[in-house]
């Protein structure tokens, strides 16, 4: 035990005596709130070009309405739609919509939106970008208020802002939680997505400091003497306690950080200063503990299969080569983690977060947007830490036989035979 | 903890440094050790030989219980091997090298540390080591900033730090300068002198004859040879002439000349088994040279490892 002490104090104190140590601990939350607040703005401030639109008419009557159920503005004050021209009832159907394809083509417009002559068919919206659903839902509450309109005049019926009585309810989401109610502005998404930003970032980063630390004992030949001293578990273990305690510092400050400005937020909103982002930051402490849990579980499933990587390799070339099989699941959880985000009760979600590879970051999504069963964490914990078994027992036999292996990178097969040695 | 080696106190001459019995390890297909057996008794200098590729690496790594045999048995002085044996041993692989950014003295009081020593004693003795080396000065340097000789000088620091009773040696003078490579050699012998006993590998054959009392020659991953190296080469008897002479070197064609290996100044013969050396010397002066020296000699070393390794 002492030695493994020894191990594991000399990995920690030369790690976080590194320049690297400091720069990570500055740069990677930064990364993660950058990358928060840039999908927040994207998505606040997309397309600032209002769309160019003709409007075919083949009903008759109905464009003028529809123009003038288009007249929303963007956050910056220009308009969102710019109908450029309307037809009415064309001549010719196709020839019109020869015209248009080739202006939209040319880049001269933007779309055309054809409203058929049979209101019961489909309205149909031509244009080179389909992808923008956000404009959809306005163009449809536009025709659909021009329809209502044109309903109610034919029968007699004036009334003087139809937009008013068709208007849909402005929706208001207040999330129930435990520890009661609060308006929803997006932050538990923005929560729930830097949650999974950061936890994702620290396991591969910390995944491959354990890598490149085994590699770098394997490759400058200190690893001879070292398991002249030690066994191979010993080493294993050392190093990977060693980092996990690099990042329990770096967690520690994080947290510390962030209680700090979490509170400085509340104090600046109690002074009426306000400040939204700061408040905003604000994350429950079981949540905290939460991505704590998941966080050391992940890291000690998927650091010691990177440890296995180093040590079957003997330059960082062919370790970059191998590195996939560890990383593999981390990045597929990056692929699915949007299931879990639109619905985190759903079947798939729940079934994807209790697989262990995926946990270490699916379950703290969950938990960051709505608290799961208990059993759910409970299974959910259980099998992660079944798995941790497992997987560190596979990788110390491939450690063990890799450690004095040079040459050659193994290929996967190799590696699956050094499992079978005693 | 390192004080051990004294107190083996019963039988010091009867127990074994090193005792490895029909010593078997296999690597999937090849063989790399095959059968070898090897008794090192206490306070010996052995010259542990063979060709690259042997199996010397192997026997020393399963001596270091780095590697385990797939059958026989290997005692550290009396006990199985095992890795409490291993902190009773020093070991300088041959293919150097530390951690590169740690500073020298914490590096070394760390190993010394893993090999059992308290920080504050393994702190001690890295000054007295760095002092002794003249590296006193780079202690608080980064490994990668010293030159090759001076990490070689580090890497044998870390080797014998915690005093250990018996110390392996692979190529120690491989890279050092002369002045460097007496100092190793003065160590070395200053541990003999103590007690301790040494096995060193090498492939060159001069400092084995220099140093070491005994020897073990691996082939193809079996010991062919092993015994003290006097006896051993009194067996071979005095079989090489050794002639300097001004003239012609057509009498060198006699039937009883097995080999000839030139020098500047001379030549040295190997003889056929039971030949005469005297044959030599009445073809050579009935030749008409003029013989400068003219003398017997013990087959080198080298001669012994050439002729045991080409012929197995």
């Amino acid at each position: 035990m002492h030695k493994l002490w020894l191990i594991i104090k000399r990995e920690y104190v030369t790690r976080v005596k590194t320049k690297g140590f400091v720069i990570g601990t500055v740069i990677v939350p930064l990364i993660g709130i950058g990358f928060t607040l840039l999908i927040v703005f994207l998505v606040s401030h997309q397309s600032r070009q209002s769309l160019r639109l003709v409007i075919v008419d083949n009903a008759g009557g109905l464009a003028p309405s529809v123009a003038a159920g288009l007249q929303t503005k963007m956050p910056d004050g220009t308009a969102r739609f710019n109908v450029v021209d309307s037809i009415n009832r064309p001549a010719s159907l196709a020839a019109a919509q020869d015209d248009l394809r080739a202006k939209i083509n040319s880049g001269a417009l933007d779309a055309y939106l054809m409203l058929p002559s049979d209101l019961s068919q489909p309205v149909e919206l031509h244009t080179k970008n389909p992808g923008n659903f956000s404009l959809l839902g306005q163009l449809s509450a536009a025709v659909n208020q021009a329809v209502v309109e044109a309903w109610l005049r034919a029968r007699g019926i004036h009334v003087d802002n139809v937009r008013e009585l068709v208007r849909s309810a402005d929706l208001q989401v207040i999330k129930v939680s435990k520890t009661g109610e609060s308006v929803e502005k997006g932050q538990t998404i923005g929560v729930a997505i830097a949650l999974v930003i950061l936890l994702y970032t620290t396991l591969l980063m910390y995944g491959i400091i354990t890598m490149r630390s085994v590699l770098e004992e394997k490759t400058t030949r200190t690893m001879e003497v070292l398991i002249s001293a030690v066994t191979p578990s010993e080493l294993l273990a050392g190093k990977i306690l060693g980092v996990a305690g690099v990042a329990f510092t770096q967690f520690l400050i994080w947290t510390a950080s962030l209680a700090l400005l979490g509170s400085y937020g509340a104090a600046m909103a109690a002074m009426g200063g306000g400040s939204s982002i700061l408040s905003a930051l604000h994350v429950p402490a079981s949540l905290l503990l939460c991505a704590l849990v998941y966080f050391f579980g992940g890291y000690f499933l998927y650091s010691s299969m990177f440890a296995a990587v180093g040590a079957a390799c003997s330059n960082e070339q062919d370790a970059a080569q191998l590195q996939w099989i560890a990383m593999a699941p981390l990045v597929f959880t990056m692929v699915i983690y949007s299931l879990v985000l639109n619905d985190p009760a759903s079947r798939v979600s729940i079934v994807l977060s209790e697989i262990p590879f995926f946990a270490p970051v699916l379950m703290p999504l969950r938990v960051s947007l709505q608290t799961p069963p208990a059993w759910q964490l409970a299974l959910s914990i259980t099998l992660l830490f079944v798995s941790i078994g497992a997987v560190i027992y596979g990788s110390a036999k491939v450690y063990r036989v890799g450690i004095l292996m040079y040459g050659k990178r193994p290929t996967l097969p190799e590696l699956v035979r050094w499992l079978r040695y005693s | 903890m390192d004080e051990d080696a004294g107190s083996i106190s019963i039988g010091r001459e009867s127990v074994d440094a090193i005792a490895l019995e029909n010593v078997t390890k296999s690597y999937e297909s090849v063989t790399a050790v095959s059968g070898v057996n090897l008794r090192v008794r206490q306070g010996a200098v052995l010259g542990l030989l063979g060709p690259n590729g042997a199996g010397k690496t192997t026997t020393i790594r399963m001596v270091m219980n780095i590697l385990a045999p797939d059958e026989g048995s290997i005692h550290v002085l009396g006990k199985p091997v095992s890795d409490e044996s291993r902190d009773s041993i020093g070991y300088l692989p041959e293919e150097r090298g530390l951690y590169p950014r740690m500073k020298i003295r914490s590096l070394i009081v760390f190993l010394g540390a893993l090999h059992g020593l308290t920080e504050a004693e393994a702190d001690r003795r890295a000054r007295e080591w760095l002092d002794r080396f003249e590296l006193g000065e780079w202690s608080e340097k980064k490994m990668i900033d010293l030159s090759k000789g001076m990490q070689q000088k580090v890497q044998f620091i870390t080797s014998v730090l915690h005093k250990p009773p018996i110390v392996i040696l692979d190529e120690p003078f491989s890279g050092l300068d002369p002045v460097n490579a007496s100092t190793i050699k003065d160590v070395m012998l200053e541990m003999r002198d103590q007690g301790s006993t040494i096995i060193l590998s090498t492939h060159r054959m001069e400092q084995v004859e220099k140093m070491c009392d005994s020897i073990c020659l691996i082939n193809k991953g079996r010991s062919v040879l092993d015994g003290e190296l006097r006896a051993i080469k009194q067996s071979y008897g005095k079989n090489t002439v050794h002639i300097e002479f001004t003239g012609s070197d057509a009498f060198l064609n006699h039937p009883a000349i097995a080999s000839i290996n030139r020098f500047g100044t001379g030549v040295e013969a190997k003889l056929n088994p039971g030949a005469d050396p005297q044959d030599i010397l009445k073809a050579a002066v009935q030749s008409g040279v003029q013989i400068n020296r003219f003398e017997l000699l013990e087959p080198s070393l080298s001669d012994i490892f050439i002729e045991k390794t080409a012929h197995a």
